[in-house]
């Protein structure tokens, strides 16, 4: 009986201890798309580490797949509890119910700065409400190596557009190398944009009236595709070009490494990769790289004012730790020893930044120079349709598929039928 | 209730049909039957949980009226699936007559050559087209790499970006990767072909063309029609090997059917759209299922070879 007892004792224990330790386990998915992983599984630990009882799983998709996952996986009760976001995609999530407001998460502890610390918060906001947390900023900045330059006999940087082209006439001319080149497939979006903003136009504006209306003429839109057209139509780039979809593609990087192309535009993060590269191929070789600020035209040069948004799913079982785990994300320590190649998103964090000499013109652009996508995401049309139809219409102007007259037609015909006009 | 030994037996195989009927319904008749509702409404990727307002035929006439329209039909039917599979019939009985000959068997090469031609088949369409995008790469590519060494251009040419070069691009990649189906399946057919009357049309002074013309193709006919109508309808369908390649670019230069559904559904978010796309699709290749059946009847086939 004594025996009998002690092993009944013992049982009780052994599944109280078990059932406890289930209690405290929770196990969080964050999904996280940049390509710093090692340093981010890295952070993971650490934050693992100072919260036991707190595992954290880290997923990785493609950055161009990842908003149409995580909407699938919501919608069906599913995905991570944590997920990485551009900024643009937040009102997009909101809409679909994917997220969960900040409201309902403050309640477990507020940002040391407060949440209007942050930077674009109005783009986390819909009806109203917020329902993410800034992250990271950026914006996009040309690029130069400075010995391609000067062997072409470039002594300034371009201002304008039109000493863009003549600048990589000239480099062409002169050493045989790639002037600007730039991805013309989907990101083509971005140069884009910064050269119609820098020409008074953009593709959504507000009509005065409260409602929204396409901002940019045929003629603009007829310009912008021949300016980008002739860099291919004179052999200035490869036609290549029209299949890169990204700033950081291998062929537009290695060419920059190896200092067979003089002039670039990227985001922030790239031009970070882009100089370790550089002076790990390079060791104590003096750099030759130098960011400076992006193109005018009609007006001042302007690109926009991106980066990401960390947002808690709707169907997470654990939003406290989710928010504690956003919390850590979002500290000092974070981006000084892990996310390194990114800005914070908080102006607290940002003026205390030491840019180096090289990104001068990161820091010129992100704090002189850059807007929000404004009348793109307020207007309902929302910044990634937009940015598709957009991609699309350049790249048959750019190919020939289409006469740029042609992709402008249906390109402000598609914008219309967005905004419903 | 006794039951009959007829009424038994039906109704055994009733039930050692049923679980497979049950299968069927949900995994193949429930979605089909949802994506055509779905194509009457508008929904959006957005609107998931709240559901699409009906529009009745408003996404099929657009779709079918869109300025869009003919190009992605064409490159579909023409580039994607006719060009392709008349490429993959014409070279996979190339390499069955190949492997089936005496030449390759009197080098001793027949199981190695086998083996060759199933290298393509067995490497994912994923695999081959990154492999082939490399080939094709105009800085570090080795196929313009020698074509610059041997003069025969003297600018790397953008095979993947070029408006005349990619579509056979994009074609030599399915070929690649499914000719060797057709080639072995095409080999077991020409292992079926008698003997004696391939050696009695000899004797009686057939020249080889005529032995194959009369003797031989007759009896790969039904073979090449399952063939033709299956590669027929997994190509027109096919959305890997396009967009992998190009992402239906330059543009929307190589749009087919099928990369614009994913277009429409997951970059346009339109899935009510994207939906009456798909259906669109499936009563074209069940059309065209009818058709070839009924003029290219397999059973009246087989009745003429047996």
């Amino acid at each position: 009986m004594k025996y009998l007892s002690k092993k009944l004792l013992l049982s009780a224990a052994l599944m109280a201890s078990t059932a406890l330790s289930a209690a405290a386990d929770v196990n969080l998915t964050f999904r996280f798309n940049d390509s710093e992983r090692e340093e981010m599984r890295a952070a993971l630990d650490e934050f693992e580490a100072a919260n036991p009882g707190i595992t954290v799983d880290m997923q990785t998709i493609a950055w161009k797949d990842s908003r149409d996952q995580f909407l699938r996986e919501s919608a069906v009760g599913q995905g991570p509890d944590v997920v990485h976001i551009a900024f643009v995609w937040t009102q997009e999530m909101a809409e679909a119910g994917a997220v969960t407001a900040i409201d309902d998460l403050v309640q477990y502890g507020a940002f040391p700065n407060g949440f209007e610390d942050h930077i674009a918060t109005d783009l986390t906001k819909y009806e109203g409400t917020a329902y993410g947390v800034p992250w990271s900023a950026d914006t996009w900045a040309m690029v130069y190596r400075t010995d391609v330059l000067e062997e072409a006999g470039v002594s300034d940087f371009p201002t304008t557009w039109d000493e863009l082209l003549e600048d990589s006439k000239i480099v062409k001319e002169k050493t045989g190398k790639t002037g600007f080149a730039f991805p013309a497939a989907n990101q083509i979006w971005f140069p884009v944009n910064y050269y119609l903003w820098s020409n008074g136009a953009e593709f959504v504006s507000a009509d005065g009236n409260g409602g929204y209306k396409v901002g940019v003429t045929k003629e603009q839109l007829v310009d912008a595709m021949n300016y980008f057209k002739t860099y291919l139509d004179d052999g200035l780039v490869s036609q290549s070009i029209l299949s890169i979809d990204m700033p950081h593609d291998p062929a537009l990087m290695q060419a920059l490494i190896d200092g067979q192309q003089g002039m670039a535009v990227m985001p922030t993060n790239t031009f970070r990769q882009l100089l370790s590269a550089w002076e790990e191929a390079n060791p104590g070789a003096e750099v030759p790289l130098q960011s400076g600020v992006m193109m005018g035209g009609s007006e001042g040069p302007k690109t926009h004012l991106g980066g990401r948004t960390l947002v808690v799913n709707s169907n997470t079982k654990h939003p406290e730790e989710a928010w504690k785990l956003m919390q850590f994300l979002n500290s000092a320590p974070l981006f000084e020893k892990y996310y390194t190649n990114q800005f914070p998103a908080q102006k607290t964090m940002l003026s205390e930044i030491e840019y180096r000499p090289e990104e001068s013109g990161f820091s010129t652009q992100l704090a002189e120079n850059t807007r929000t996508w404004g009348a793109y995401a307020d207007s309902g049309v929302g910044v990634g349709p937009l940015w598709n139809v957009t991609s699309r219409a350049f790249g048959a102007a750019l190919s020939g598929q289409n006469s740029p007259e042609q992709a402008a037609d249906e390109l402000i015909a598609e914008i219309n039928r967005m905004l419903g006009n | 209730m006794k039951l009959s030994p007829l009424a038994r037996e039906r109704f055994t195989i009733f039930m050692m049909l049923f679980p497979t009927f049950l299968i069927l319904v949900g995994f193949y008749l429930y979605p089909t039957l949802y994506n055509l509702e779905l194509s009457f409404t508008d929904i959006t990727l957005l609107k998931l949980r709240q559901g699409g307002d009906p529009v009745g035929l408003a996404n099929y006439t657009e779709f079918l009226t869109s300025s869009s329209f003919f190009d992605i039909a064409i490159n579909t039917v023409f580039w994607l699936t006719a060009i392709s599979v008349v490429c993959r019939i014409i070279l996979g009985l190339g390499f069955a007559l190949l492997l089936n000959s005496n030449f390759l068997k009197r080098m001793h090469m027949t199981t190695l050559a086998r083996l060759i031609l199933l290298v393509p088949w067995a490497t994912p369409p994923v695999v081959a087209v990154i492999a082939w995008r490399w080939l094709f790469d105009p800085t570090h590519g080795p196929i313009n790499s020698w074509l610059l060494a041997t003069g025969l251009i003297s600018d790397p040419v953008a095979f993947t970006a070029n408006l005349t070069t990619v579509w056979p691009s994009i074609v030599t990649i399915i070929v690649w990767n499914t000719t060797p189906l057709i080639g072995v399946s095409l080999l077991a057919a020409l292992q079926t072909v008698p003997s004696d009357l391939l050696e009695a049309s000899e004797i009686d002074g057939a020249n080889r063309w005529q032995s194959f013309r009369f003797i031989t193709l007759p009896y790969l006919m039904p073979t090449i029609s399952v063939l033709t109508l299956m590669s027929v309808i997994w190509t027109f369908n096919n959305f890997v090997y396009v967009w992998l390649t190009t992402g239906a670019g330059p543009g929307t230069y190589t749009n087919v059917l099928a990369t614009e559904v994913y277009l429409k559904a997951f970059v346009d978010l339109r899935l009510g759209y994207s939906a009456a796309i798909g259906v669109t699709m499936a009563i074209v290749m069940a059309a065209f299922g009818a058709l070839y059946f009924r003029f290219f009847g397999l059973s009246d086939m087989q009745d003429k070879v047996g």
